[in-house]
């Protein structure tokens, strides 16, 4: 009768429990439907007359004494498995707890998962309707094809019910011809319909089951939990998921696979991940710099060739040595002035200091004696810049003086371009060039030969320029970066003075700075970044963005190795950063020694201490 | 007779270690595959090295590369102690937290269930000819390596069939181990990361003398 309809799986199933070997529970992946419907036919043939007896057996196996327990535990067995065969473990956790307070209390039970016991009374009743007739019996049938799915992975108590429905259906399919087989599958389709008729065929199925659980699963809970955990995932116990911890690194950008699937060979200019470098974003070393005084125009900071960092603080200059970590006051200004720039000479002994009144003074660092005092200003010496024994002054009054520390008669060139304050100068590293920046938006460039005018006068930028850097590896390279208006680094061929490149930073540049080492310059930026940003050249990308203050950025200046860079900020800290560190196998072609407005002296290897 | 069999013992030992390697390197190369084919970071990060007769691409961006070098220095102690059954990648999306693909390599261990049977063996080749120890020819390192080539083509392959990443992706691995392994700090008890309602599609296999590799991916279905 039923036979017919079952489907192959489903056979398979009957033959195994036909047999009665037990012991080996029949994986459930066949279709559960079929069985169902399989089995629905059989409980329609075969109905109550072997429930009563069964429920002792399985009682013993469930440890749960009541009929009506193990009627709970397998409605709920069934219900979860309704709402999500796939995910048994879930379902299997809760069911040894359904099926525990059922045998305490019936009611609660009932209560307790609301599904179960609708599940129940419609069993019981679909039971009881079923073993007087076969009409109600029939419409159960997929609800027990749902259960049974369950069964397969269900915990113990699950197990336990759902393999005895199983079986039971499979042993009355196969062995359609002993009545008490028939019986007992029909109980158990109606158990698994109807509580009342589950129970008996529980009984029955409870036993076959057990015995066949028992031999492959562990009766106790924690092992049978463990065991159904372990089959739905398809493991044995004795093995664990590790899983590696640490999180796997970002990816560097967003990615759209479909730009993947169809790309070519080679990137045409995209750096690639292996020559990408890193730089740390976190300062080597911070110190205090109190006092230092928060004026763009100023220029208060310089390393020199021998690893000395001079800065100004007030009144004050500090030399602080990097070799051994330790400071000295250089000098003190006096009362009704302060320091407006210092600056290094190219061989790093002395230090030109300008002071607010338009004083320039030169002093040994050595001796920590003043050479000799340089006067022409009549307003502050922003800014300096050495080329051998020609110290040029830039001052407010947009003046620019060369003079020659050896002779006495100092002033050796007036520069006159500049119509107010001059707040950046820079010597090309030959000597051939100055350029100069003013807080009236130009940069002029000149000619060592000819001081009478610049050679270009720029007016790109829109707000003062007191950035300038020149290309260590292209000597007509200038960069020039401009104030908060203004945000650009402009890129200057200073032999035919055309402009040839342009970024906007998106803040007011106050600092610009060629790698000696890197195609790449690093500037530094006032409000709203306060950042140093490290840009590649000439593609102008912009490699990283480092927040490196709290308060802008007003100076830098680059070790005499060309990794480390030193910035001063309004916050008053000196912070080092290496920014342009050269790893062991760098190649000859990236990396380039030699100074950059460093007298051209070799740079050295330096510890910071 | 003793000295034939400890000879037998260490040819044994190191065939288990090359092999025990062989899978494991086949592991890192898949890591670097799924991560590359599936987007996980960008195609330019990754270089071509020759391997297995193809063009792999393995990852050249450094904290990847440590990354997955801690896996694979781990992995291969795993390894070389047979400790390892399962060894899966899964992916997930870092929107959702979901997991929406996972790449699942079922290692069997030849040495672990036929030692009895090996020592029958031996006991057996006492009777036998000299030389007929060996019952199954060995394959040899070329077919190896053509087998792990069609896996990796495979992998490849399936990029056609598996739903479009959103490229917001992340990944992790796990390793299904033996309960009694040692687990380093690093390592912690996880759950299956199975893919809910996801689909399974059975790769190619490949074995060596001392292990077998099955491959599978399973994928979130699309609504």
């Amino acid at each position: 009768m039923a036979t017919a309809s079952v489907s192959t799986p489903l056979k398979s199933h009957h033959g195994i429990f036909s047999t009665k070997t037990a012991g080996g529970r029949m994986p459930l992946t066949p279709s559960p439907r079929a069985r169902t419907t399989s089995i629905a036919t059989n409980v329609s043939t075969t109905p109550s007359p072997f429930t009563p007896p069964r429920p002792d057996r399985s009682i013993h196996k469930r440890e749960t004494s009541t009929i009506f327990s193990r009627s709970v535990s397998r409605s709920v067995s069934k219900f979860a498995y309704a709402q999500s065969p796939k995910s048994n473990i879930a379902k299997c956790k809760k069911s040894p707890k359904h099926l525990d307070l059922g045998v305490s209390d019936f009611t609660l039970v009932g209560t307790g998962p609301s599904t179960t016991t609708p599940s129940r009374e419609r069993l019981r009743k679909d039971t009881t309707v079923r073993a007087r007739g076969g009409k109600t019996t029939i419409r159960v049938p997929h609800q027990t094809a749902d259960r049974f799915i369950p069964n397969r992975s269900a915990s113990e108590g699950i197990v336990t019910a759902g393999s005895a429905k199983s079986d039971e259906n499979s042993r009355p399919k196969t062995s359609s011809s002993d009545t008490s087989s028939v019986l007992n599958g029909a109980f158990g389709i109606s158990a698994r319909n109807a509580d009342a008729d589950i129970t008996a065929a529980l009984d029955n199925l409870g036993l076959e089951d057990d015995n066949t659980t028992a031999s492959s699963r562990s009766h106790s809970s924690a092992s049978a939990y463990e065991s159904t955990l372990a089959s739905a995932c398809g493991i044995s116990t004795n093995q664990r998921i590790l899983a590696f911890k640490p999180a796997p690194p970002e990816s560097s950008k967003p990615i759209d696979l479909r730009t993947q699937y169809n790309r070519p060979l080679k990137q045409a200019s995209a750096q690639s991940a292996q020559f990408r470098r890193r730089i740390q974003s976190a300062p080597e070393r911070v110190l205090d710099a109190p006092g230092l005084v928060d004026d763009y125009y100023l220029n208060l900071l310089d390393w020199s060739s021998q690893n000395q960092v001079a800065i100004g603080l007030e009144r004050n200059v500090y030399v602080w040595t990097a070799e051994s970590g330790t400071v000295s006051q250089l000098l003190e200004a006096p009362a009704d002035t302060y320091v407006s720039s210092v600056k290094w000479s190219g061989d790093g002994a002395y230090v030109g200091v300008g002071l607010g009144s338009g004083e320039v003074q030169i002093w040994d660092v050595e001796e920590g004696t003043k050479l000799r005092s340089m006067f022409g200003h009549d307003t502050r010496v922003g800014v300096m810049g050495w080329n051998k024994h020609t110290l040029s002054t830039g001052a407010r009054s947009g003046l620019v003086f060369n003079h020659d520390v050896r002779i006495a008669a100092h002033k050796v060139a007036e520069l006159v371009s500049h119509t107010s304050e001059v707040c950046g100068l820079e010597w090309r590293s030959d000597g051939a060039q100055l350029a100069t920046g003013g807080n009236d938006n130009l940069v002029s460039i000149w000619d060592a030969r000819s001081l009478n005018a610049p050679k270009f006068a720029k007016k790109n930028h829109r707000a003062a320029v007191k950035a300038l850097s020149w290309c260590p590896w292209q000597l007509n390279l200038l960069a020039t970066g401009g104030g908060s208006y203004d945000r650009h680094i402009h890129f200057w061929n200073t032999t035919t003075g055309a402009r040839v490149n342009s970024i906007d930073t998106g803040s007011q540049v106050t600092s610009l700075k060629f790698s000696n080492h890197y195609r790449e310059l690093v500037s530094s930026s006032g409000f709203p970044d306060n950042s140093l940003s490290i840009w590649s050249y000439p593609t102008l990308v912009r490699n990283v963005e480092i927040p490196a203050h709290e308060t802008r950025v007003l100076h830098s200046c680059l070790s005499p190795d060309g990794q480390m860079l030193a910035t001063a900020a309004a916050d008053e800290s000196l912070k080092f950063w290496k920014v342009f560190e050269r790893k062991a196998g760098v190649s000859a072609s990236a990396s380039r020694e030699g100074g950059i407005g460093k007298g051209g002296q070799l740079a050295k290897q330096m510890t910071i201490r | 007779m003793a000295v034939g069999a400890k000879e037998k013992a260490d040819t044994h030992k190191i065939a288990l270690k090359g092999s025990a390697k062989t899978v494991a390197e086949f592991f890192e190369y898949s890591i670097n595959t799924i991560l590359f084919q599936r987007g996980v970071y960008p195609a330019e990060d990754f270089t071509p090295v020759k391997k297995y007769g193809l063009n792999m691409l393995v990852s050249s961006d450094d904290q990847v590369k440590s990354y997955i070098k801690k896996i694979m220095s781990q992995l291969n102690k795993w390894m070389m102690k047979s400790k390892i059954s399962k060894f899966v990648v899964v992916i997930t999306s870092k929107e959702t937290g979901e997991h929406v693909e996972r790449w699942q390599f079922d290692v069997q261990v030849f040495g672990k269930g036929s030692k009895q049977k090996s020592s029958k063996q031996e006991v057996e080749s006492e009777n036998a000819t000299p030389g007929t120890a060996e019952l199954e020819p060995e394959k040899t390192e070329v077919q190896i390596q053509e087998e792990i080539q069609a896996i990796f083509r495979q992998i490849t392959a399936s990029v056609t069939f598996l739903p479009m990443l959103d490229g917001n992706c992340t990944f992790n691995v796990l390793v299904y181990a033996d309960a009694d392994s040692e687990v380093p700090l690093e390592w912690g008890d996880s759950d299956a990361k199975e893919i809910k309602n996801g689909e399974k599609v059975q790769l190619r296999s490949f074995s060596t003398t001392n292990h077998k590799v099955d491959t599978m991916v399973s994928y979130r279905l699309l609504d």
